[in-house]
Parts: structure tokens; sequence; C-alpha cells
């Protein structure tokens, strides 16, 4: 059986990982926000907004991918930017991903701050910014979590990242659409070592985190 | 957490990042000139690709970027400017795609066959069928009464416009087709190597291009399957090249798309295109016009309804490949139905 390297396994790994990173950063920046503005904040609408976001946390990759694809495409609104089949665009599909989720686990987060500390703060007379502060900091266990769970459906993603990527050798490739390639020639035993990659790959960043927030570093 | 840790963190996060997006960009091989082509999972898979593809880029210094999709999502992306150039095998889909002004210069340039492939009792007696449209009205009469099954690709690939129209010759039109039974006839929507994998695992009938088929026997997935029809014209899976419209879409790198073309159809190309030979088969033949190759084939006039002229000719390079296949129960050539 011949089974033939044609590209860098080491690039396909870092794209993986450049890719689920940019990912994550960026959904928890708007994620996390949004949902410490849902979680803390009291308006008409909220529950069926949480409802909403939970709902989300099943949006489908391919859909997220065949939007970002439309948008992006050169008939489409943003064609413009010509980013299709490039990095970035996988970056914005996967964003896409984690935002529901990192919104999500923060309310749920943000709610599950003891009350009574809630209300130490606000009769501490702190200004309303600092007890926000306060109280993401009593919720950041959660908050790394969403993080964390947004970084593992990214890394573990393959539908958006083919659709958008294109799975280009040396610019597109990455992980899970590799394996996707090697599976579909038929070449199982390969494929399934670059399984082992990604799975060794996704659990040592976990790992790392894990020691990170075990130190208290996080 | 204390705010020096928080920062450290922060660094620390940003640090990684930014070495795996350098290493990746390092890695990656920035060339000057970029040539975006959208061509169908079979050419990548069977790794002409990776055999030809690089003697255009370091002639041209450039890059060829493949994105290996479905034939009817490479017209797509196309259609939508996306890409530079096609490299497709869907005839019919492929006219309706020039005529409606989305691309130009369409070129054939190669074939190689599909085959119908079956398991080794041949409850349809397709062996013994004297045309692709013989074999396949054996197995719908086989399929209905429950002797048979047959695995459809299903989907927007080259593959399945070629099964549909041969059911089509023999008056199931695709609804009908879409229609069929489950009980005998499947319709998964999957990529061909996963289709013959399901065949091998029940018992059934599929159309294949060969290239996948030899791959897959090569792997030693599908002990069980056999060539149990080849060589009718109507099996003929011809490629061509359609240069996307760059009236259109001024972005589009119209002058290396024209140099792959003027490149794929010259000699030099179609010599390399005929050497590629994997698992023991030349798995592509050249056929672009004016190449002059062993196979003399008729101008690309009538889409669709290609001229057979290999029929019968015994010293055809392809042919004399074929039936050195053990598993060609049906050797090339032997009953043509000439349509």
């Amino acid at each position: 059986m011949a089974l033939e390297v044609s590209y860098d396994v080491i690039q396909v790994t870092l794209l993986s990982l450049y890719v689920s990173g940019c990912a994550t950063i960026l959904g928890s920046a708007i994620g996390i926000p949004l949902g410490a503005l849902i979680g803390l904040k009291e308006f008409g609408g909220k529950g069926l907004l949480k409802t909403i976001t939970y709902t989300m946390y099943g949006f489908p990759p391919v859909v997220s991918g065949l939007a970002i694809y439309y948008l992006f495409s050169r008939a489409g609104p943003l064609g413009s930017f010509g980013i299709l089949f490039t990095p970035t665009a996988m970056i914005l599909a996967e964003t896409l991903l984690v935002i529901p989720l990192t919104t999500g686990i923060t309310i749920a987060s943000v709610a599950e701050v003891d009350r009574s500390v809630k209300e130490t703060v606000k009769s501490l007379g702190t200004t309303p910014r600092q007890s926000v502060l306060t109280v993401m900091r009593e919720a950041w266990v959660g908050l790394v979590m969403a993080a964390m769970i947004g970084f593992g459906r990214c890394i573990a993603e393959v539908g958006a990242a083919y659709m958008v990527g294109g799975n280009i050798k040396g610019e597109t490739r990455v992980l899970t659409t590799v394996i996707m390639l090697e599976t579909r020639q038929g070449h199982f035993d390969y494929a399934l070592g670059l399984g082992l990659v990604l799975i060794v790959v996704a659990m040592a960043v976990f790992f790392f985190l894990r020691l990170l927030q075990e130190k208290e570093l996080l | 957490m204390k705010q020096s840790q928080m920062v450290v963190v922060a660094v620390a996060v940003v640090a990684i990042l930014a070495v795996s997006a350098a290493a990746a960009f390092v890695l990656t091989n920035e060339e000057p000139k970029k040539l975006r082509m959208a061509t169908t999972t079979s050419t990548q898979d069977s790794g002409l690709l990776d055999y030809i593809l690089p003697t255009f880029e370091s002639k041209y210094n450039c890059k060829v970027d493949v994105i290996a999709v479905g034939s009817g999502q490479a017209l797509e992306m196309g259609k939508r400017g996306d890409v530079d150039v096609l490299m497709v095998h869907s005839p019919a889909a492929e006219q309706i795609f020039v005529d409606g002004g989305h691309g130009t210069n369409r070129t054939q340039i190669m074939y190689n066959w599909f085959v119908i492939v079956g398991p080794d009792n041949d409850p349809a007696g397709t062996r013994n069928a004297t045309s692709a449209k013989d074999a396949f009205q054996r197995i719908y009469d086989n399929g209905t009464a429950g002797h048979a099954k047959f695995v459809s690709r299903s989907d927007g690939s080259g593959t399945y416009a070629k099964e549909l129209s041969i059911w089509s010759s023999i008056g199931y039109n695709n609804t009908t087709v879409a229609a069929f039974s489950n009980d005998w006839y499947k319709q998964p929507g999957r990529g061909m190597g996963e289709v013959l994998d399901m065949c091998e695992d029940m018992n059934a009938y599929t159309l294949s291009d060969d290239a996948t088929y030899y791959s897959r026997v090569d792997v030693a997935l599908i002990p069980h399957l056999n060539i149990t029809k080849q060589g009718d014209s109507a099996l003929k899976n011809q490629y061509s090249v359609i240069l996307v419209n760059s009236t259109t879409w001024h972005h589009i790198n119209k002058t290396l798309a024209k140099d792959f073309l003027d490149w794929i159809s010259s000699n030099a190309g179609q010599d390399l295109i005929k050497s590629y030979v994997k698992y023991g088969h030349q798995l592509f033949t050249p056929n672009a016009p004016g190449y002059a190759s062993a196979t003399a084939i008729t101008g690309f006039v009538d889409i669709g309804r290609f001229e057979d002229v290999t029929a019968g000719t015994s010293g055809v390079p392809d042919a004399k490949l074929m039936a050195k296949d053990m598993r060609a129960v049906a050797p090339r050539g032997e009953a043509m139905d000439g349509a």
C-alpha cells in the first residue's frame, strides 16, 4: 500500500491551531461581553433571548460555512474582499460557531455567581462598572470554560472549514479536512494516524489550560 | 486571579498564536502568481494533479490552488467567480454553464472510463449485458424483483450525472430515478470511495470511475467487488477545462488560466497525462484537439455522444492495460452498443 504524504503535517497542524485559536479569541471577545450583558442586565424579552442563545448551541457548522461562503463569494455582498478560500474566511465561519457557546456559557456562569455577592457588591456602593468586573471575576472559571469549549468545537470542525477554506494544499488545509481527504482516498490507516495527531493536539491544548487553572494562573 | 497573572496568560496565548501563524505562513510557500482551480475529487484523489501540476507550476513560476469538490459545486464556484479555471466532467452541465455565459474556451483535455461494479455472484447478470444500458436494465429488473441492489452517488457529481444519463437512455427520467424504491436503490449522497465501500457491505452494484475503483482495490477495501461491465462508449468520462468568464469577473487571473489551458492541451501537457500510471493502469487518456495520440478521437462537436473509435482496435494502449486487470471480466471492446 502506497501512502504518499503530499503535504506538511506540521504546517497543517499549526494552521489548525491558528484558525481555531483566532476563532476562539474572536468568539470570546464578542460572546463573553454579550453574555455578561444579557446575564446581568434586566430587560424585557430576556428569557426569550436566553432561549435563542441556548438553542444556537446546536448551530450546524455546515450552515455557518454556507453563510460565510455566500457572503464572501465574489458574487456575494462582501465578495470584493476576496477572502474566500483563505484562513481568514475559515476563522470567520468558526467564530460564528463559537459566539453562541461563549455567550450562553457566560450567561449561565454569571447567573451562578452567588446572589449575595452581587448584593454585597451593590451595597458597597461601587460603580456599576466595578460591580460588573467583580461578578465577572467570580464567574472567571466559567468564562475560561466557555472559551475552551469554543476551541474544542473549532478544532474538531470540518464542514465549514472545508466549504470556505477549500482544503487547499499549503494554504487552507487543516487536520480535519485532510483527514476527510485521506479517508476519501481510502487511506484509512493514514487518516487514523492524523486523527491521533488531532486528538493529541486538542488534548494538549486542554491539558495546558487545565494546568494553568490548577496553578491558578487562569 | 490577579491582573498580572492575566497579563501573563494573555501574552502566552498571543505568543502561541503568533508563532503558529508565523510558522504556518513561513511554511506556506508564497508564490507571486496564483491560479485557483476548481476540479472534481477524482482528479485530486487519483493523484493525477499532484503528478502533473508541479511541471506547470515551475514552468510558469506560479502556484495552482486546487479546490476539489463535486462537478456541480465546481461549476457553481465558477459561476460565482470564486475560481479562475475549472476542470470538470459533466458535459451536459458544462454546456449549460458555457451557454449561460459563465465561461469560455471549453476544451476537452482527457477522458477516463466509468465502470459498472458489482458483487462476485453478479445477481443481475450484468457480465452478460450487451451494453451499459442493458446492464442498467438488468439491475433495474432484478432490483425491483428483490434480487439486486444499487448504490447511487446521488450528489452533484459528474458520476451521478452520467448515471442519470444512462437511466434516462432506458426511459427512467431523473424524477423517476429519485423515486426508485429504497429497498434496492440507495441514495446516500456520498463520495465515490465511500459508495464503493457501501457496495462491498451491501453486495450492491454501482457506477464508478475506474480510477477510484482501482484505488479502492489497491488498499484492499473492496475484495468482493468486480468490474462487471466496461468499455461501452456510453461509459466514457470526458474531462474538460473551462475558463471562468473574465469579463464578468475582473479579478480573475485570465492570463494564467489561459496559460494553463494552453499548456495542458499542448503535447507536453498531454504526454504528461498519458504517462501517469497508478495501480498498474494508465488512468487518463489525453484527447485534446490536435493532440497526436495513438487514439484519434473525433471532434468535440456533440457533447454527450462520443464515438468510441477505440472499439475493436486491439492496438489501443489503454485497452491493453485494462486487459491486464484480472478482475475485468468483460474485456473492453466487447459488446458495444454504439450509442
